[in-house]
């Protein structure tokens, strides 16, 4: 069954939005004007468009690595501007974590983003506090924590689904598979290279997703969503993918593999073939992607004149309640 | 807090007992979880009884999941409750280093104060029994270094309760250091709910002659040793930090700057501790008070050995505070 035309469009254009997010960031990265470290998710729309479109605000979501698209579409979705994201990027006081989390630390409570932690799959753990907690007090909520296939290797990926299964906790966990831990393939790391093999000793649904397929992530999150909202318990979404970054010191992979997920499996090529099939005119999706186009400049703008952040900030709030002393 | 005439005696274990018991009465945001802390009650009986009155719901059994305890309390807490886990031996935090110190420690700070990590991470540290290398440590150097977190360690009974439920009351993550030397301690706990102030040193002993800052059993041993000096006409004045982290200076510096002279004894190896800092601490604030070099009394730099003998040689206790203070009094700055 494919979805609603207008719920596809929306789609392709979360889709382009983080594309031009990610595209523009890089190049402003690489200008000097973002600092620190840059992880995007250009090969990865879908997945994070997918859990956008299903995610309440009212759920919670521990984003990873590469999900400031999932991130700034839950600020569109929730406070009707990404720009917080962007500004964060750039470490400004308009930033969601006031500058102070950045890229690896971006978090917003009020949109449901309860921040990436860069020491990969701690969150894995944390989630299950979340949902615990919601299961206690009877409120039917989503708690989803977003990992790579890299954080499989982590004691907290199996810690935390044994525990979500006992205790029947409200986890989505939503693995991104695209093939590498930075530059380890994943047959190389882990006992299978699917992942759902080795989530599926916990005995819940756990199910394969192929996550270029915006169609099929969106069926497959909504699917999971039901379940979990029904207070049926965990579910595990594995969504095969692959990113296009290279890493740090460019790209290691086999040109035929580049070749193929570049050309043949772009999610966004794909989702525009779907909808110019379905008899949506080219024009209105390069009418989509001007628009995004804009709108992403505007976010970068906006970050590159906001303030630094109050000096201030530099000590304050690691106590609650206590002040440390500023140099 | 009802003052009485007679005092009320309970141990360490039963005062820590009472203060779960009556802040789950309290706020029905306060649970437990732990490795056998149901039924059981706990390894050394902390939890005992409180299963069967507050539930398998609030007092939660898990799996040996040390990462995904502490995990499970940091993301509750995120969303309003104010769990209490139990580590059974201190020696496993390295199990759940990560999610103390670069996820409850840095939660709200990184966040921007969006979010709050009011947890106990609740411990049993310290030797003394024949625990061996895995069961006998102070980790509180582990963690001195961690801004965000609080490290409490009480040292009597009354302390135990009042600073455990000033600990749960308290909207920051809490490391609350429990010495196995001490569960069996008896002492005077008043009736009912009441708080200890946190970052409060407490002034165990008043002395002219030197200062001994300490903490935990340690501070029994010095109040020991204290009486044995006490007959050489020595007047030693005992500080128990009670909070490790952010820890009292003020105290501290008040008591060295009175009698000019310092030992500083925790049962932690020298290198890197808290002892260190200590010293640090009053050679900055108190250089023109100072009689003689700050001195410290400290775990030998080992690993804890098994032999009851051999343990003996490796931790301090009451002799070693002694001869500690004579050294100090000897010497000249």
């Amino acid at each position: 069954m494919s979805i609603d035309i207008e719920a596809h469009l929306e789609l392709f254009r979360d889709m382009t939005l983080i594309r031009t997010f990610e595209l523009s960031l890089e190049r402003e990265f690489k200008k000097g004007a973002v600092p620190g470290m840059l992880h995007i998710g250009v090969g990865q729309e879908a997945t994070q468009a997918a859990l956008a479109a299903h995610l309440q605000a009212s759920d919670a979501f521990f984003p990873d690595h590469r999900c400031h698209g999932l991130n700034a579409l839950a600020e569109e979705k929730h406070a009707g501007t990404g720009r917080r994201i962007m500004a964060e990027l750039f470490g400004r006081a308009t930033g969601v974590s006031s500058g102070k989390g950045g890229s690896l630390h971006s978090a917003n409570p009020a949109v449901g983003n309860f921040g990436d932690n860069a020491i990969e799959g701690s969150y894995m753990v944390t989630v299950l506090g979340v949902a615990l907690a919601w299961k206690m007090r009877g409120e039917r909520r989503v708690a989803c924590c977003v990992i790579g296939d890299g954080t499989v290797g982590r004691g907290e990926f199996h810690e935390s689904l044994n525990m979500a299964k006992i205790w029947q906790l409200p986890v989505l966990y939503a693995c991104v598979n695209n093939g590498y831990a930075i530059s380890t393939p994943v047959a190389a790391s882990h006992a299978s290279g699917d992942i759902v093999d080795l989530a599926r000793g916990y005995g819940f649904p756990c199910v394969q997703v192929d996550g270029n397929d915006i169609e099929a992530a969106y069926a497959a999150v909504q699917a999971a969503v039901d379940h979990i909202r029904a207070g049926n318990g965990p579910y595990f979404l594995e969504f095969k993918t692959w990113r296009w970054q290279g890493i740090f010191s460019g790209e290691f992979r086999p040109a035929d593999e580049v070749r193929y997920w570049k050309e043949e499996r772009d999610p966004l090529k794909l989702a525009r073939q779907a909808l110019v099939t379905r008899g949506v005119a080219a024009a209105d999706l390069d009418a989509i992607d001007a628009e995004v186009k804009a709108e992403i400049e505007a976010w970068i703008q906006f970050s590159k004149d906001s303030p630094m952040p109050d000096p201030a900030k530099a000590v304050a709030d690691v106590y609650v309640g206590w002040e440390v002393e500023p140099r | 807090m009802t003052a009485s005439a007679t005092p009320r005696i309970r141990t360490y274990v039963q005062a820590l007992n009472e203060a779960l018991d009556l802040a789950m009465d309290r706020d029905p945001s306060v649970f437990l979880l732990g490795e056998d802390i149901g039924q059981m009650g706990g390894d050394f009986g902390v939890t005992r009884g409180l299963y069967n009155k507050f539930g398998a719901e609030r007092v939660r059994d898990t799996p040996l999941s040390e990462a995904a305890i502490v995990g499970i309390c940091v993301g509750s807490a995120m969303v309003g409750m104010r769990p209490v886990a139990e580590i059974m031996f201190a020696d496993f935090l390295g199990e759940c280093y990560d999610q103390i110190v670069n996820n409850a420690a840095k939660m709200h700070y990184m966040f921007d104060g969006q979010f709050k990590a009011p947890l106990v991470v609740r411990t049993a540290a310290g030797g003394g029994f024949g625990g061996g290398p895995h069961h006998s440590q102070s980790p509180e150097g582990w963690f001195l270094n961690v801004p965000g977190l609080v490290i409490v360690a009480p040292a009597t009974p009354a302390d135990a309760k009042g600073l455990l439920a000033a600990s749960i009351e308290n909207d920051n993550p809490v490391l609350f250091l429990e010495h196995k030397g001490l569960y069996r301690l008896k002492g005077d706990v008043p009736e009912g709910y009441y708080t200890t102030p946190l970052r409060q040193a407490a002034v165990r002993r008043e002395g002219r002659d030197v200062t001994i800052v300490t903490a935990m059993k340690l501070v029994q041993d010095a109040l020991a040793a204290a009486d044995v000096l006490a007959q050489e006409g020595i007047e030693a004045e005992v500080v128990d930090l009670r909070t490790l982290r952010p820890y009292d200076a003020d105290t501290v510096v008040a008591s060295v700057r009175k009698t000019g002279r310092a030992v500083v004894a925790t049962e932690a190896p020298k290198l890197g501790g808290l002892a260190a800092e200590l010293s640090a601490t009053i050679a900055e604030e108190c250089f023109k008070d100072l009689k003689a070099p700050v001195l410290r009394v400290a775990g030998l730099d080992t690993p804890i050995p098994f032999s009851l003998p051999l343990e003996k040689l490796i931790l301090p206790g009451k002799d070693d505070i002694v001869a500690g203070v004579r050294r100090v009094l000897a010497a000249r700055a």
